[in-house]
This record gives structure tokens, C-alpha cells and sequence, in this order.
């Protein structure tokens, strides 16, 4: 009888229905796409982060002072220490691998390029043109203990590096120049450069006119190994950059690794902090010291851990105007049956039977209208995700399970207070109309 | 007009007659007009507190030597530094004159010495500011009688500096003193460098008047920021201006991907908020079935008994936007406090805005009141639903 009476409310006012259940399905597809963006931001924003380039910087540990302006060390080949180049691969094998975006070795030296090969006839007796050559991989694809294979170089770790032309490969004997001095030398794509360093000289072919920005501008960016062949260096570099996936640092991040218990030394490196990447890193590549980089990672943190919560406050607005409006609509459902609830209580229903059987069906309502308005802010967060992002968050069992949760909740809590009232209706008012 | 007093006075009645009921259709009008104006209060704010936000990343504008010299590096006039000056930054934006010269620097407790680049650095503006937030409430003191310099991190290793020690920063038989501060690891280059006052570094390599390059960190949006840039490069001419693509690049690709998060949720939840509304109107139109059937049963026009009821609704509206709207202002003010640490500035125009969208929401809720013109009094006093 229960179940009929249910059924029957449904099929005989099936318009009625539909419309409470329409503005449940919208109230939590609204809730279900910004639930599903939220959760996805943090990932995605990172993501973005990235093209900031790299958050970790590792030097040698035992290296002289660089000296340094303007991002170009002045210090001659063989001042200083090196690292291994050989040894790369593992950082893709530290617990927090998967967060490595991309890494690239670089080498700088000081060079001087004495004109065009073969000479232009007019600037034959051009004087030799000083500049830095910053040898480093472009998409180096390296072999990872485990066996596979992993593509990374500057165009992973400097996406804002814009190569006129194309990168050189990496096994071959081109470069790429920097705009100020492309126009210094007159250079253009495709002429060859004759460059010499120490008692070494070779031959580059120009592929690209490179423009970032930076001390790059001014200089040729050839593959590492040319530059290791110049400094009489083989298989060696001077300082590697790294970006990284990270989390915010929080108080608990900065903490120096020393000071802590096995403890909390477990969770500090089971969080991607960029100190416990850093950290990781110095123990995966002898002698080396690797350091964050504050000026990127702490500028990412600050602006990750605010649109966050600035997010969370908008998916928290949307569920409390969905709970709203999906309360108002089934309290709306409750007080019009009204005459139905005087004439089942005029026939001897108590008070805790109808309010069960009214939950029951709002409950019924909204599972369905949640389940549909799940589907439906699946779709929309996929559109969003694709428009905002270029990829679509993927659909979750935790929102699913958080709007059914809400859908049912707040339901219940917008029939609850209509219900209470209902109790204590006396049936012979309704029935005579009043 | 005994027709329009007449039209107020029903109005009148509608209200005093279901306070009860009255109050849940303003109380989620109110609800829907207070998201809506915290919000929208919210959305404009974030954009403009983002930029802010954008700056922690630092120098993201050089002005350099349009020539980077042959043999020993390029370098400018300080009439550039006036230039630059005199020509209109954004607001909150700050610039630093640098000079580097390469010392030989020594330590008079350890006797340790190295090369080491020493970076002169002089405030444009704004006047007064701490060197770089590096050292927190630590400013470079322009004007002390002993000279400060601040250490990085890797220098303070090499040459095991500590806090307070006297250095001597020596260049071609010219000589500077000064105290040391150790600056925090930063990882970049200024972990290897020594900065000093500007002056300093301009006696060092005898080099008055001269600077390396200027570093600008201009606030504003990225379109603020590549304008300035390209006015700042016309204004002068002598020098190349630049930005820093690594950042200026990532800041607004960032920056565009966020405000486009931020405006799609708060579509969302304003259509939300209308839905809100609308459910709560709807009740209203049902209630008001007898109401309907009695006006026309003596005689009401359809077009008049709607309008009265439509009325109602706008009337509805403006209350719960005038109360809700300035309550979400509040709220906004508190909720920029939680996300931002600064209260967000209640912009005047959400105000009006709100209350006109609320209205809006209002009156078109009303719509379902139209099924009402079709009902024929006659069922409604036989009581037929």
C-alpha cells in the first residue's frame, strides 16, 4: 500500500513532479560543475604554473662562487666544479618522479665567434664577436634505469623561449642564436658560424633566431655536448634547473628537514613540497646541492593556495544557493498537498506515517534528480574544463557521492519544516477549504 | 487617480495579509541579491588583487644598454634612471637601479677571500622599501653612517660570513668597508652576489653616474603591463625595455585562465540564485489562486490583475536586493579579509546592479503567474484545484 501511494503521487501529478525534480537536477548539476572545476583546479593551475619554468636549481656543491650577471657566469671553463651528466636518469627515479615536469643540464662558456662560414666577401675582416654559448638539451630523450624512454630539455623546462625557425637536434652540429646577437653578427637562418673557445673551434649551423627575454637573447644556445667539447668537459654540466609539480610551501614545508622526527620527516617527504623534491634530488645526485628557487615557487604558492579558496568559496555559494532553491521547491511541494494530508489524517493516518511516506518521495525525487544533475554537471565541467583549460576534469565518486549526499539532505531539511507543520493540521479545516 | 490609489491599496493588502509567507519569498530573494552582490564584489576585486599577487614573482620589466658592449658590459646613464622616473608608473609598482662590479671580497674575522659580483643596488620608488622583502623589515639603509651590504646565501658560505662581520670589497686599488647582513637562500642569482648601496658600487668601479640595467616591477594586468612597456620604450629612447617573457608570459596565460574559472562560476552560481528565486515566486503564484478568482469575479481585467501581482513582485525584488545587496557587500568584505588578508573594497556599482538583477529574477519568477490570467473564477469558489 505504502509503495502504491508513492507510485501513485508520481503518475498522477507527473508535471508537478517533474518540475520540483528539474530544479533539483539544475540546482546539483550547477553544484556537480563547480565541485568537479574546484577539484581539478589545483592540478590544472599548477600545470599552468609551469610555463614560469623551473622551481629547482642544482649546482655543484663543492663550486667556486659563480660570478654571475645578468643570468650569464663570467667565470672562465675551468674554474669551478661540474656534475655528471650520466646520471640524469635518476632523477626520474626519486619517490615524487612523476611530479618532474622536465629538467635540462646547462653549460655556459665564453666564446667568441669570428664571422660567418664561408665569409660574407664584405665582412671578411670583421673583428671575432665575444659571446656566451649556453650548451643545454632542447628534447634530449634519455633512457631511465627502468627502461623507458623520456623526452626533456629546454623546450619542457623554457616554454616561453620562442624559436624562430626550429630547435637544433641534439646529436648534430646546430644551434640556435639569440636575437640581439643574431642582429649583432648579422646572422641569419641557416648560415653557418665558426666558433672558438680556449684551443677548440667548431662549425654551427643556425636553426632558429631565439627570443625570450632573458640573457639568451645575447647569446648561442647549442647542444650540451658541443659545449662540453669546447670546455674539454665531456659528459659534464654546471647547473641543471628542474620544474616540478609542487605544493604550497605551508609552515610545516618550510621546516628544515634536520629539525624533525622519523615522523615527521615521513609526511614532509610524502608531500611534494619543492624543499622535499630539492631534497630528494640532492640524495639521488652525488655532490650536488639543489636549492628552490623562492622567486618562482613561492610567487605560485601564494597564488595557488588564493584561487583555491577563492574557488571553494563559489563552489560553496553555488551549494548553498542550490540548497536554497531545492528547499524552497520541495517545502512548495509539501504545503500544496495540503488537502491530501487532511484527508489521509481524516481517515486515520497518524502524524509519523504521512511525514514517512513525504520523505520517502522527496527522498525518491531526489536521488533521481540528483543522479540526472550529476550527469548533467559532468557534461558542463567537461565543457568548462575544455574551454578554461584545454582539458576536462575527470568525473569523480566523491562528487557523485557529495550530491546525492546534499541532494538527499536538502530535500529532507526543505520538506522537514512544512512536515512539522503538517503534523498538526487538523483535518476537518482543510477539508471544509479554509 | 482613485485608480491608482486603489492599485497601491490592493498592493498594500497583498503584503499585510501573509507576512508569514512574505518574509520567505524576501529571505530567499534576500539570500539570491546577497550571493549575487558578494560575488560580483568578489569577481571585480580578485582580478585586481591577482595582479597584486602576480608581483611576488618579482622583476618582470628591464631596462638595459640597447648595446651590450664588445669587451666589457654596456652601460647606462643615470638620465635614463631620471627618465624613467619622471614617466608615470602604474600604482604599486617599484623600480631598482642596479650596477655590478666584480671584487675581490674578504672577510676580516675569517681572512677568506673571493671574487665575488657585487650588486649596487638604489630605490626609485617607491622611496623606502626593504631590499627586495628578501630581509624582512630590514631596510637598506641609504643613509647610515656605516655602509650595509647583504650577503647570499652561497657567499656567506664560501667565505663564512656572519651576521655583523666587517667586509672589505676591494677593485683595482679602490676600497670599500662594509657590514655584513646574510640574506636567505633564494636560488637565484642573488645567492652569489654581495649588494651594497649603489654609490658604493659606483666608487668600487669608478664608475659615477653609471648603471648596469634598471629593474622594474610594474603591477596591472598583462595588457597594463605591455602597454607600459611599450610607452616606457618610446619615452626612452636610449635604452632597450624589455620584458621579462619567462614571467610577463606565464603571468598572463595565468592570469586568463583564472578570471575565465572565476567569471563561468559566478555565471553559475547567479543562474543558480535566479532558480533559487524563481521556486520561492512560484509558491507565491499558487498561493494567490483565490485571490485571482474573487478579483476577476468582480470584475478585474486579466491585464490588471496582473499587473497588480507583477507590482508585487518588483516591489518584492527591491526589498530583498536593497536588504540582500548590501548585506553581501558586507560579506564580501569579510570573505576578501579569509581569501585575500584584505578587505575587498565594496565597488559601488554591485549595489545597483544587484538590486536590478534581483528585481529582474523577481519579475521574471513571476511568470508562472500568467497561468493565473486563464483561470476561470468559477472553478476556483467551486474549490476545484
Amino acid at each position: 500500500m505504502f509503495l502504491r501511494l508513492v507510485a501513485d503521487s508520481f503518475t498522477r501529478r507527473p508535471r508537478r513532479k517533474l518540475l520540483t525534480g528539474a530544479a533539483l537536477a539544475l540546482g546539483m548539476a550547477v553544484v556537480t560543475a563547480a565541485f568537479s572545476v574546484s577539484l581539478d583546479v589545483g592540478d590544472r593551475l599548477a600545470h599552468e604554473f609551469r610555463g614560469l619554468g623551473a622551481n629547482l636549481l642544482v649546482t655543484p656543491q663543492a663550486d667556486s662562487l659563480p660570478l654571475e650577471i645578468g643570468g650569464v657566469d663570467y667565470r672562465p671553463a675551468n674554474a669551478g666544479a661540474y656534475l655528471p651528466e650520466r646520471d640524469l636518469g635518476k632523477l626520474k627515479t626519486i619517490f615524487w618522479r612523476n611530479n618532474i615536469v622536465g629538467f635540462a643540464p646547462v653549460m655556459e662558456l665564453p666564446v667568441e665567434v669570428s664571422g660567418k662560414v664561408p665569409p660574407a666577401p664584405a665582412e671578411s675582416t670583421t673583428a671575432a664577436i665575444k659571446t656566451t654559448l649556453i650548451g643545454t638539451w632542447a628534447h634530449r630523450s634519455i633512457t631511465l634505469p627502468d627502461g623507458h624512454e623520456y623526452v626533456t630539455g629546454m623546450e619542457k623546462t623554457n616554454s616561453w623561449w620562442n624559436v624562430e625557425g626550429r630547435w637544433f637536434a641534439d646529436d648534430s652540429q646546430e644551434c640556435v642564436v639569440g636575437k640581439s646577437f643574431a642582429a649583432r653578427a648579422n646572422v641569419k637562418l641557416g648560415d653557418a658560424v665558426h666558433i672558438i673557445s680556449g684551443g677548440h673551434d667548431t662549425n654551427l649551423t643556425v636553426t632558429g633566431i631565439l627570443s625570450g627575454g632573458g640573457p639568451e637573447d645575447d647569446a648561442i644556445v647549442a647542444p650540451l655536448q658541443i659545449a662540453q667539447l669546447l670546455a674539454d668537459k665531456p659528459g659534464e654540466y654546471r647547473r641543471l634547473y628542474v620544474s616540478a609539480l609542487t605544493k604550497p610551501e605551508d609552515d610545516f614545508g618550510r621546516r628544515s628537514p634536520s629539525t624533525m622526527n622519523a615522523v615527521e620527516l615521513e609526511r614532509w617527504s610524502c608531500s611534494p613540497y619543492a624543499s622535499s623534491i630539492a631534497y630528494q634530488i640532492k640524495q639521488v645526485l652525488p655532490g650536488a646541492d639543489a636549492r628552490v628557487i623562492r622567486r618562482v615557487a613561492e610567487g605560485e604558492g601564494s597564488i595557488l593556495t588564493r584561487v583555491r579558496t577563492l574557488l571553494w568559496l563559489a563552489t560553496l555559494a553555488a551549494m548553498l544557493a542550490a540548497a536554497l532553491a531545492v528547499g524552497a521547491s520541495s517545502a512548495a511541494a509539501v504545503i500544496e498537498r495540503r488537502s491530501e494530508i487532511g484527508l489521509m489524517k481524516a481517515i486515520g493516518a497518524g502524524s509519523g506515517t504521512i511525514g514517512f511516506l513525504l520523505a520517502a518521495e522527496q527522498l525518491l525525487l531526489a536521488l533521481v534528480g540528483g543522479g540526472v544533475g550529476y550527469a548533467v554537471g559532468i557534461v558542463l565541467a567537461r565543457q568548462l574544463g575544455q574551454k578554461i583549460f584545454g582539458v576536462a576534469p575527470e568525473p569523480s565518486l566523491l562528487v557523485f557521492i557529495v550530491v546525492l549526499a546534499l541532494a538527499g539532505a536538502v530535500t529532507l531539511l526543505g520538506s522537514a519544516i512544512p512536515l512539522h507543520r503538517a503534523a498538526r493540521y487538523e483535518p476537518a479545516p482543510i477539508l471544509r477549504g479554509e | 487617480m482613485p485608480d491608482r490609489k486603489m492599485f497601491w491599496r490592493i498592493v498594500r493588502r497583498l503584503f499585510a495579509a501573509q507576512r508569514g509567507r512574505l518574509l520567505v519569498i524576501l529571505l530567499a530573494l534576500g539570500a539570491g541579491a546577497a550571493l549575487t552582490a558578494a560575488l560580483l564584489n568578489i569577481q571585480i576585486d580578485a582580478k585586481t588583487r591577482l595582479t597584486k599577487e602576480f608581483r611576488a614573482f618579482g622583476t618582470n620589466v628591464i631596462v638595459a644598454p640597447r648595446e651590450t658592449g664588445a669587451s666589457a658590459p654596456a652601460l647606462l646613464d643615470e638620465a635614463v634612471v631620471r627618465q624613467v622616473r619622471e614617466f608615470h608608473a602604474p600604482p604599486q609598482s617599484s623600480a631598482i637601479s642596479d650596477l655590478y662590479v666584480v671584487v675581490d671580497a674578504s672577510s676580516s674575522r675569517t681572512n677568506l677571500s673571493s671574487k665575488v659580483v657585487v650588486a649596487g643596488k638604489r630605490w626609485e620608488f617607491p622611496p623606502a622599501m626593504s631590499v627586495r622583502g628578501s630581509l624582512k623589515g630590514a631596510p637598506l639603509a641609504q643613509d647610515s653612517k656605516e655602509n650595509i651590504c647583504v650577503v647570499g646565501s652561497k657567499v656567506t658560505e664560501q667565505l663564512h660570513v656572519q651576521l655583523g662581520d666587517s667586509l672589505r670589497l676591494q677593485n683595482s686599488g679602490r676600497e670599500e668597508a662594509c657590514v655584513a647582513m646574510i640574506a636567505p637562500a633564494r636560488g637565484d642569482e642573488e645567492d652569489n652576489q654581495i649588494s651594497t648601496t649603489l654609490e658604493a658600487a659606483q666608487r668600487l668601479a669608478a664608475l659615477p653616474e653609471k648603471i648596469s640595467l634598471m629593474q622594474l616591477n610594474v603591477s596591472g594586468t598583462p595588457r597594463e603591463i605591455r602597454d607600459y612597456i611599450a610607452a616606457l620604450a618610446q619615452h626612452v629612447p636610449g635604452a632597450d625595455v624589455h620584458g621579462l617573457r619567462q614571467f610577463t608570459d606565464a603571468e598572463a596565460k595565468i592570469y586568463n585562465r583564472i578570471s575565465g574559472l572565476l567569471t563561468s562560476t559566478i555565471i553559475l552560481v547567479l543562474a543558480l540564485t535566479g532558480l533559487c528565486v524563481m521556486a520561492a515566486m512560484t509558491n507565491v503564484a499558487m498561493e494567490r489562486k483565490n485571490d485571482v478568482g474573487l478579483m476577476k469575479a468582480i470584475g478585474g481585467a486579466t491585464r490588471r490583475v496582473l499587473r497588480l501581482f507583477l507590482a508585487e513582485a518588483a516591489l518584492l525584488g527591491l526589498a530583498g536586493g536593497v536588504i540582500g545587496g548590501a548585506a553581501g557587500l558586507l560579506l564580501s568584505i569579510w570573505l576578501g579579509k579569509s581569501v585575500f588578508g584584505v578587505a575587498a573594497r565594496p565597488r559601488l556599482i554591485v549595489y545597483p546592479v544587484s538590486v536590478g538583477l534581483t528585481i529582474l529574477v523577481a519579475i521574471i519568477s513571476a511568470y508562472p503567474l500568467r497561468r493565473l490570467a486563464n483561470i476561470s473564477p468559477a472553478s476556483v469558489f467551486r474549490g476545484e484545484s
